[in-house]
């Protein structure tokens, strides 16, 4: 690691003030501690913000919140989640390891960069990590790269399996910035597309911070699911992942959503097959139709056209869990 | 030798491994963990291109880093007297002349050290340290490669292949593997101290301190009792500690530039490219059959990859020659050299590539055939002799180990066409494949202290890697002496004590076990004789006829003559007994053949949607001959068998052409088993002594616990989807798409 | 083409004006004191440095063990207030006012945790290098209640990586600790 300043801040308004291009704030540290490892993050001074924030679950007169410090175990644990947001809970426990789990905060749940392993390699070029030096896995190792949504400047992935689920329920975001103002992003907003800009993972201003998450009140807790492929059974990152959620009256479809890891560089909603779901009897027929819908325009890179096949198969299986959880 | 005179149980006391309190508190000291009194550390910096030759290294940066000690390039070093000229270095036959070339050859290999007073220190700096270079051509990609190099004959023919032309059925085929990396847990790691101008102190991470002993004293010219080794506890090896590594001598260089003790540990990624690996391997089959199952022949090709600066050869068609008769086989074989690090023997090595190969061809044979797999296979093992010596095999078991496993698994209830097993999404398979490798022997010492109290300690410089030697070792001993285990001490990986060969090819056991009780009879005599000034019956006993006991000697027979240890030791004044003994192989070997043998078994579910495979049970039986300690080798076989699940399923060192680089050089790029992917793994022995191979009736289990195990599962998933997979690893994708 | 040469593409000249304006950073040492197995360290420490550095390199105590120093492999596993983390990625400066329990810190004197006992009696391990984090990650795989199947067992211990493949003695182990 590169030498840096340490401090901690134990309000918000503390912490922002000692925010500047090369300052990072570090909570759980379980990516940006393996990040200044590498090289790739190499902050001049870092903040623990670990009791600058809130790290209580708290219901409000629309759903719930949950402070950026919540670490995943206490969120995949929590009664009110798992009684009316078990989809929150089901995609917390497929990520990582349970000593992770202990360790990561919710808002840097949000802030984890990719995995892709040319990121991860500094003496290669990445586009993300260096901008201007090119993309290595366009031309490379590519099998878990992106399937839509890509550059032609990077095609990696967001590797949260917690963020699928949140954009799967339409959470939003609460960030506090320097004057003390608090503004809502919704979730589907916040992290980015590569676009020419691939070093910008996700729209949180420079002088902000996540507060927390807030998720609306919804008829999601019965019928939900989260499927996640991957090379091990467990502690790996996704090939696809799928959240899925329907409510239903008898057998048909009210609404659902359904979203994916492992295909963009942001958690991807499938929102043409979730239309498509509306109103439709809950049957292998009906999610085999809305997983063609998902899969119908995507363009897999050299190496992964797999995981076209791979994420039809994803959908339907957890569309038919939806109904058995 | 009364070894088999008495009924004895060999089993592991509930206490467990003699190791044991000190693996579960800690305690144990692996290579890095020595407290070195003003101990430095030392970060290696790998090149950043695959080929190529180095133009200048700049250190100017790193050198500005408070507590940087000292910066070894090619240009600047200390001198190691057995690379001082490119004789030497050829002569030395130690792999990559680290710090002796401006030639690249791999990516990461090691352009400079730096040494600092802490480990966040050396890291920053040796971040700091870039290069220039004139870059070359390079080529990694073992696939693209094939086909430039031609395959030349691999042993000598037997009969002639032309008669497959004339076989009932044949299955012709390609099988690759993709590279997989040993990754032991524990990243190789040194302490290296010179203790005098010529005295070194080495903590080091290796399978072998003798060999580590000899490859130094060699290299610095120095006497071999000038380098004491010390691997007391070794955090894995799988074959990675078979050789000595340029990182060591990397240590060994600092430690003399600095003259300070110098740490060096590997990182992880670094671990891919610095203590080689299984090298990826293309191979061919032609088999063939008569209508009954009765094997015509097989030819064989294989190729795998190596290094530009070494050539490595693996040895696939090896296992071929093993298992089954075959009237006509042609083996050929070949090496591809890459611009990667020189790979080694890992776990199972060329056995297991080979036999993956065959075992697949064979399964799909006896579908051509409508026989039976197992059926199959029995019509044509060699079981009588091995089938290049024509020597009688000593024992092999191997249709032993086939029946009981084909019972464990209810091997009836396996569907005999694929695909006929359905459940929802997912489909159920069986599959099953054997494995052999050629049982050795070594010639190894042991030492035994004895104290007045009966108390032992029995010592011998092999190293215990994780695969029980040192229990094993207890259990000879307290077999053959009679003495309590609780009183038996077990000293090993230190080459201050009784040399004996390196932990690996499944040899350690079969050397050591010979070596104990060769020391045992030694110190029974040196008994006798003492108490032989007491009691004239004791003049002419032969060890065979001394028992000994927690307190005492006396004679097997009715009239014992009972002399107490205390007696002994006072009458004698004797304060610490002390004797070696060395055993090795002798004539046996030229007349009989020896091996072990597995047969696995395993069920299979495969989802048919996302090409999840799940293994849901995985079933090996060995043949290691007599088992020393069961429970030692049960862990033995279920990890070998987690190893096989890797190999089959996930464990891939992935390259990229383009940049001349390894891709996903960490444990999120490279999988390996993690505890949900492995089922209980159920584990069996035949457990019959061989009474040729050692003393003890033990053959070697490491290997073959592996060697087959791919293929079963490879089987299995054909058996469940009717997809037959035949390059490895098979990842969800390639069962989506196959 | 073999033999082709190429130059990267860097310019000396652009390379040494690059050399010339680096500033090294010196390094910053904080005072911290840090708990550990209910022993008080009163220390200097490296703000770079990890708690898994500071166990092994400083304290001497090296049952927490070095797998990857990424987070990928669990043998660096050690309890936080109670609660299995991985120490190498926790910055040693963010441990004050905590409580670490190690390996070092799971006997009660001579007398070894059940877990510790069952690891051994189970053959829970080969070569010992993960056996450190499998246990302090099997004791509290046991607290948090993951133990009513080998299936959640087996999903629980999954951050702890064993390359022997010994997860047969170690389901077992934990097993028999959760049936005390």
């Amino acid at each position: 690691m590169r030498p840096f300043l340490f401090s901690k801040s134990s309000a918000a308004n503390q912490a922002l003030a000692k925010k500047n291009s090369t300052t990072q704030y570090i909570a759980g540290g379980t990516n940006l501690v393996d990040l200044m490892k590498k090289h790739i993050a190499e902050p001049e001074s870092l903040v623990d913000i670990t009791s600058a924030l809130p790290a209580k679950i708290e219901p409000t007169a629309k759903g719930i919140q949950i402070g950026a410090m919540v670490r995943n175990t206490p969120l995949a644990n929590d009664p009110t989640i798992l009684a009316k947001y078990p989809l929150v809970a089901k995609a917390v426990l497929a990520g990582a390891s349970p000593q992770i789990r202990n360790m990561a905060s919710t808002g840097g749940n949000l802030l984890q960069r990719t995995r892709c392993p040319y990121f991860y390699d500094v003496t290669t070029p990445c586009n993300k990590r260096k901008p201007g030096s090119g993309c290595s896995a366009i031309q490379g190792e590519n099998r878990m790269s992106a399937i839509v949504g890509y550059s032609d400047q990077c095609i990696a992935v967001h590797p949260s399996d917690l963020c699928v689920a949140l954009a799967a329920l339409d959470a939003s975001i609460k960030i506090q910035d320097k004057s003390g103002k608090m503004q809502s992003i919704s979730f589907t907003d916040f992290h980015r597309l590569p676009g020419t800009t691939p070093e910008r993972d996700n729209n949180l201003p420079a002088n902000a911070l996540i507060h927390s998450i807030e998720i609306n009140e919804n008829a999601f807790a019965k019928n939900y699911a989260y499927v996640k492929v991957r090379d091990r059974d467990s502690y790996a990152f996704a090939l696809v992942s799928v959240a899925a959620a329907f409510n239903l009256n008898g057998d048909q479809i009210v609404e659902a959503r359904l979203a994916s890891g492992g295909v963009a560089h942001k958690p991807w909603r499938w929102l043409e097959a979730e239309q498509y779901l509306k109103g439709k009897t809950a049957n292998a027929a009906t999610f085999e139709a809305a997983a063609n819908i998902a899969i119908k325009d995507l363009r897999p890179q050299t190496h992964n056209g797999f995981k076209i096949p791979m994420l039809k198969g994803a959908i339907e299986t957890a569309l038919q869990q939806c109904l058995n959880p | 030798m009364g070894f088999f005179d008495e009924p004895f149980d060999l089993t592991t006391a509930a206490e467990g491994r003699v190791e044991g309190i000190a693996k579960v508190t800690g305690g144990g000291k692996y290579a890095a963990e020595y407290k070195v009194n003003g101990l430095c550390h030392a970060v290696l910096v790998g090149s950043t291109v695959a080929a190529g030759t180095i133009l200048n290294i700049n250190t100017n940066n790193a050198k500005q880093v408070a507590g940087v000690l000292g910066i070894i390039t090619h240009l600047q070093k200390p001198l190691v007297p057995g690379m001082a000229n490119e004789e030497k270095i050829k002569e030395a036959r130690f792999g990559l002349p680290i710090f002796h070339t401006d030639k690249i050859y791999f990516k990461g290999q090691p352009i400079a050290l730096v040494i600092a007073e802490t480990l966040e220190d050396a890291t920053y700096a040796a971040s700091l340290v870039t290069a220039e270079y004139k870059e070359d051509t390079k080529i990694v990609d073992f696939n693209g490669a094939l086909a430039s190099v031609s395959l030349t004959p691999a042993g000598k023919d037997r009969g002639d292949i032309a008669a497959l032309n004339n076989a009932a059925q044949t299955i012709e085929a390609e099988y690759n593997i993709k590279a997989e990396v040993h990754n032991p847990m524990e990243m190789h790691a040194t302490i290296a101290e010179w203790i005098a101008d010529d005295k070194l102190k080495l903590f080091d991470k290796n399978q072998g301190v003798n060999n580590v002993q000899r490859t130094f004293a060699k290299l610095f010219n120095i006497p071999v009792d000038n380098i004491e080794v010390i691997s007391e506890f070794v955090g894995g090896g799988f074959g990675s500690g078979l050789r000595v590594w340029p990182h060591a001598l990397a240590c060994i260089m600092a430690a003399k530039l600095v003259k300070r003790p110098v740490k060096l540990m590997l990182t992880r990624p670094q671990m891919f490219h610095s203590v080689g690996y299984r090298p990826a391997s293309w191979q061919k089959i032609k088999l063939g059959a008569n209508a009954d199952g009765k094997f015509v022949g097989i030819h064989h090709q294989a190729k795998n990859g190596t290094s530009f600066y070494e050539n490595f050869n693996e040895g696939i068609t090896r296992v071929t020659r093993l298992i089954y008769h075959f009237d006509n086989l042609k083996a050929e074989a070949a090496t591809v050299p890459l611009n990667l690090s020189t790979p080694t023997w890992m776990r199972g090595p060329g056995d297991c590539t080979g036999d993956f190969a065959i075992e697949s061809a064979i399964d799909e044979l006896s579908y051509k055939l409508n026989i039976d797999p197992i059926d199959l296979r029995m019509k044509n093992l060699a079981l009588a002799k091995h089938p290049d010596s024509g020597l009688p095999w000593s024992t092999n078991y191997i249709n032993e180990c086939i029946e009981k496993g084909a019972q464990m698994i209810n091997w009836k209830d396996r569907k005999a066409t694929h695909s006929q097993n359905v459940n929802g999404d997912w489909s159920i398979g069986y599959g099953m494949a054997v494995g052999a490798w050629n049982a050795g022997r070594g010639t190894a010492s042991a030492g035994i202290q004895m104290q007045k109290d009966g108390t032992l300690t029995v010592q011998t410089a092999m190293t215990d890697i994780g695969t029980g030697t040192g229990i094993s070792m207890q259990n000879i001993a307290h077999e053959s002496t009679g003495i309590s285990k609780s009183k038996i001490k077990i000293e090993l990986g230190n080459s201050n004590l009784p040399p004996a060969p390196s932990q690996g090819g499944s040899n350690g056991l079969s050397s050591i076990g010979g070596a104990v009780v060769a020391a045992v009879a030694a110190l029974k005599l040196k008994l006798a004789a003492y108490a032989a000034s007491q009691n004239e019956a004791y003049k002419n006993a032969t060890a065979a006829d001394i028992l000994m006991s927690d307190n005492g000697i006396s004679f097997k027979t009715a009239n014992n003559q009972f002399i107490s240890f205390t007696s002994l030791w006072e009458k004698n004044k004797l304060a610490i007994l002390e004797v070696e003994a060395s055993s090795g192989p002798g004539t046996e070997r030229q007349k009989y053949a020896f091996c072990s043998s597995a047969a696995h078994f395993c069920k299979v579910r495969v989802n048919r949607k996302t090409g999840k495979v799940k293994i849901e049970r995985l079933v090996t039986v060995s043949d290691g001959g007599k088992i020393i300690s069961e429970k030692a080798a049960a862990n033995q076989m279920s990890g070998a068998a987690v190893g096989g699940i890797g190999m089959a399923l996930m464990e891939e060192q992935a390259t990229d052409e383009r940049l001349g680089t390894l891709v996903g050089n960490d444990f999120a790029g490279y999988h390996f088993p993690v505890n949900a992917d492995a089922p209980i793994i159920e584990v069996a022995f035949i457990n019959k002594p061989d009474p040729n191979i050692n003393p003890q009736g033990s053959k070697g289990l490491g290997e073959v616990g592996i060697i087959g195990t791919a293929a079963a599962i490879a089987n299995a998933i054909y058996n469940a989807t009717g997809k037959r997979l035949r390059d490895l690893p098979i990842t969800p994708d390639k069962v989506l798409l196959g | 083409m073999l033999g082709a040469l190429a130059f990267i593409p860097r310019g000396v000249k652009a390379f040494y004006e690059e050399v010339k304006n680096f500033i090294v950073p010196q390094k910053e040492q904080l005072p911290l004191t840090v708990s550990i197995n209910k022993k008080s360290y009163a220390i200097k420490a490296d703000t770079r440095t990890t708690l898994l550095d500071l166990l092994r390199e400083d304290l001497n105590l090296t049952g927490a063990k070095k797998g990857c120093d990424h987070g990928q492999c669990g043998a660096c596993t050690v309890h936080i207030d109670g609660e299995r983390v991985l120490s190498c990625l926790t910055l040693a400066a963010m441990v004050p006012g905590k409580e670490v329990t190690t390996i070092e810190g799971l006997a009660n004197g001579d007398k070894l945790h059940p877990m510790q006992e069952a690891f051994i009696e189970c053959d829970g391990f080969q070569c010992g290098y993960c056996t450190p984090g499998q246990i302090m990650s099997a004791v509290a795989c046991v607290k948090e209640g993951h133990t009513k199947s080998v299936a959640e067992i087996k999903e629980f211990m999954s951050g702890n990586l064993c390359r022997c493949g010994a997860y047969n003695g170690i389901v077992e182990s934990i097993q028999k600790v959760a049936a005390k």
